[in-house]
């Protein structure tokens, strides 16, 4: 706390008192507000993405016997890999032009789709945010297939009987006894979304020019490559601050909905 | 033009007064309990090579150093990035290396300077004799005292493919005009014309370096870092406005934003690029990498052939806080000596700050080359200033940002110029 109100570079060993000066700075910095608005998209997408995708995969292998195991193993193993690794391999997937992701548009006939996914800041944020939604989703479809692994079949069965459909039998009879389960990831995602950096610092570096800045990179190099180390601390302060209430919201939701009776 | 040490220093000096007021901690005396010498064992920090054999041929080398001195010397390596951001922490904490290799601009080895963490070498330079060049002392000099050996001269400039030109029946371009027509013809002919990738940053920072050197010449730049005259001015955004317009008709790859110094360097290597705008720290990878010869010229000028863009990567330097400094200066002796210039030129393809005897040396004719345009630092030749060395970080932020701005038409090249004097000016 004492660094954000002084004005440390990272040499002085006595800096000098700033009072608020680095909180008033920050809320008139435009690249402040642009990280920002990074960070909510992928706070929005990078939680509601994994979270539907994952219970997708999992309602998909849920009644499976045959290779389960496989299945769990193959879309868990991202979540394993260093954020560091997966940043590697998707940047060379991402490369314009040898990359991956160009060669298959443009054997599909879609080459006018080609462009540079880093380096182009129209889709620089939500290529990187893609990376990390397939890394996330791992995660997600393990916890979500675990609970689902409880869920009372018998209320799946009658409710069929009754003549719920799917979208149905998901909605009044399956979420409601995983709910808690879904809510704690929920809940693990979204503070991730606050503070993610390794995946973006490893990919763009927060480029081209900021254009995939989030408030934590954007920390970073203030803190690091600007030696404004006070500065970098009260963005960091800044993001604990937003997230602390989400997590305990949802965590407060999670308990009332243990105490009510929901969950498997 | 020529090169001007004092405005060199003078500007850092600027720099240096505006950006650093803290506290200076005194110098540790050498209160090592072991004398210096056998037994002594001491601690190097080096930025991390990009190759790994390289750092395994340096270890052998000093080895030399630790079998006739019986000082062991410990070779740590970090990547620049991470070095950049714990490298004063560690000497601040007393923990840190006893020798460090960094750069000897305002915002690198300047920096420490001001704020104490470095040593006082004066004594060792008056004792030995150490050959190195005025002006690269001038750089690791503040205040009277000289606290560093400066790292290895380097020139930034284009590369091009011999073997493409001669098939295309390109001259070798002598002005702007030229390398555009060399550029579209080579374009034309299915290959990428100028290998520049830009993702990480830094690389926009030479590119500027080498288009406003050419076009305005090292005083005038200088006369930038010394904040005499503004970067938002009509030179710089025509600069700017060099790599847009290149970008824009497609003289550079796809989306050079999304390309790294790597992939850049092994579009070149693999002949699928005719030039590559760059360091000539680039020559050893060439020679090993590249199947084909390949010519080095300055980057042309609007009006001419326009000059080399020079400047001094990272030398050592003693911590303040060592408590082995007779030991780390024994150690410095080794780096500075010829000896060890010959190995690093032979070696690392790099060329010490110092003069070099160039009868016996074993090296290709493109370092050759190299090695014979360097000397002509000593020589007074006019050489233009690579920015990034030279000024604040911020400045050097705004200019990365800006370079990769214009690229990708978030920025205009007057925001970015502009972008560039509001950093000189906080």
């Amino acid at each position: 706390m004492y660094y954000v109100f002084v004005d440390f570079d990272g040499l002085d060993p006595s800096p000098p008192w700033v009072g608020f000066s680095n909180f008033t700075e920050l809320a008139a910095d435009p690249d402040v507000w642009a990280a920002f608005k990074n960070n909510v998209i992928w706070i929005v997408g990078g939680t509601i993405s994994p979270l539907v995708l994952g219970l997708g995969l999992a309602l998909l292998v849920w009644k499976l016997e045959r290779g389960s195991v496989w299945y769990r193993m193959a879309f868990f193993l991202p979540y394993v890999l260093p954020p560091v690794a997966i940043g590697v391999v998707w940047s060379w997937i991402y490369e314009p032009s040898r990359g991956w992701l160009n060669r298959a548009l443009e054997a599909v006939g879609l080459g006018s789709w080609t462009t540079g996914w880093l380096g182009n800041p129209s889709t620089a944020l939500y290529a990187v945010l893609g990376t990390a939604i397939w890394a996330a989703m791992g995660f997600v479809f393990v916890i979500i297939l675990a609970a689902l692994r409880n869920v009372n079949a018998d209320l799946v069965d009658a409710s069929r009987l009754d003549g719920a459909n799917a979208a149905q039998r998901l909605r009044y009879v399956i979420l409601p006894q995983i709910m808690p389960v879904f809510i704690m990831v929920a809940t693990l995602t979204l503070i991730g979304g606050f503070s993610v950096f390794d995946i973006i610092f490893v990919m763009t570096g927060g480029g081209p020019a900021g254009a995939t800045d989030v408030l934590g990179t954007y920390a970073y190099k203030s803190a690091f490559q600007l030696n404004r180390i006070s500065y970098g601390t009260t963005l960091a302060l800044i993001i604990t601050v937003m997230a602390v209430p989400f997590a305990i919201v949802m965590n407060r939701l999670q308990r009332k909905l243990s105490l009510q009776g929901m969950g498997a | 033009m020529r090169l001007s040490p004092s405005r060199i220093a003078a500007a850092a000096a600027c720099v240096l007064l505006t950006a650093c007021t803290g506290q200076t901690i005194e110098p540790t005396q050498d209160k090592s309990d072991a004398p210096a010498g056998k037994g002594t064992s001491i601690r190097w920090l080096i930025e991390e090579p990009e190759d790994a054999a390289a750092l395994k041929a340096l270890k052998d080398h000093v080895a030399t150093f630790e079998k006739q001195s019986g000082i062991k010397v410990e070779t740590t390596t970090l990547p620049f990035d991470t070095m950049r951001t714990v490298l004063q922490t560690q000497l601040r904490s007393g923990e840190g290396p006893d020798v460090f290799n960094w750069g000897s601009g305002p915002s690198f080895g300047g920096a420490l300077i001001e704020a104490g963490l470095v040593a006082d070498i004066s004594d060792a330079y008056d004792k030995h004799g150490w050959k190195i060049y005025d002006f690269a002392k001038e750089r690791v000099t503040a205040n009277g005292k000289v606290y560093g050996i400066p790292g290895e001269m380097e020139t930034i400039g284009l590369f091009y493919n011999k073997d493409v030109f001669t098939k295309l029946g390109i001259q070798e371009p002598k002005s702007l005009d030229d390398l555009r027509a060399a550029a579209d013809k080579v374009r034309a002919s299915g290959m990428v014309p100028l290998a520049v990738g830009n993702k990480e940053g830094w690389e926009g920072g030479h590119l500027l370096s080498m288009a406003l050197s050419s076009d305005v010449g090292s005083e005038s730049v200088e006369s930038m870092f010394g904040g005499e005259k503004s970067w938002n001015s009509p030179e710089v955004v025509s600069a700017f406005g060099l790599w847009k317009d290149f970008n824009d008709k497609g003289l550079l790859p796809k989306s050079p934003t999304s390309v790294d110094y790597d992939t850049s360097t092994s579009l070149y290597f693999s002949g699928k690029a005719a030039m590559i705008p760059t360091g000539s720290w680039l020559v050893g990878e060439i020679d090993d990498n590249a199947k084909f010869e390949s010519g080095y010229i300055p980057f042309p000028a609007p009006d001419g052939p326009g000059i080399f863009t020079g400047g001094l990567g990272s030398g050592p330097f003693v911590s303040a806080t060592t408590k082995k400094k007779d030991a780390a200066i024994q150690f410095l002796n080794f780096l500075a000596s010829e000896d060890h210039g010959r190995w690093t030129v032979e070696n690392l393809h790099t060329i010490p700050a110092q003069p070099i005897k160039a009868e016996g040396l074993e090296v290709s004719p493109l370092f050759a080359q190299v090695l014979q345009d360097t000397a002509k630092f000593s020589e007074g030749g006019d050489f233009g200033h690579n920015i990034d060395v030279m000024v604040s970080d911020a400045v050097n932020k705004a200019m990365y940002d800006g370079m990769q701005g214009v690229m990708t038409g978030q920025r205009t090249p007057e925001a970015a110029a502009a972008a560039m004097e509001k950093a000189a000016k906080k």
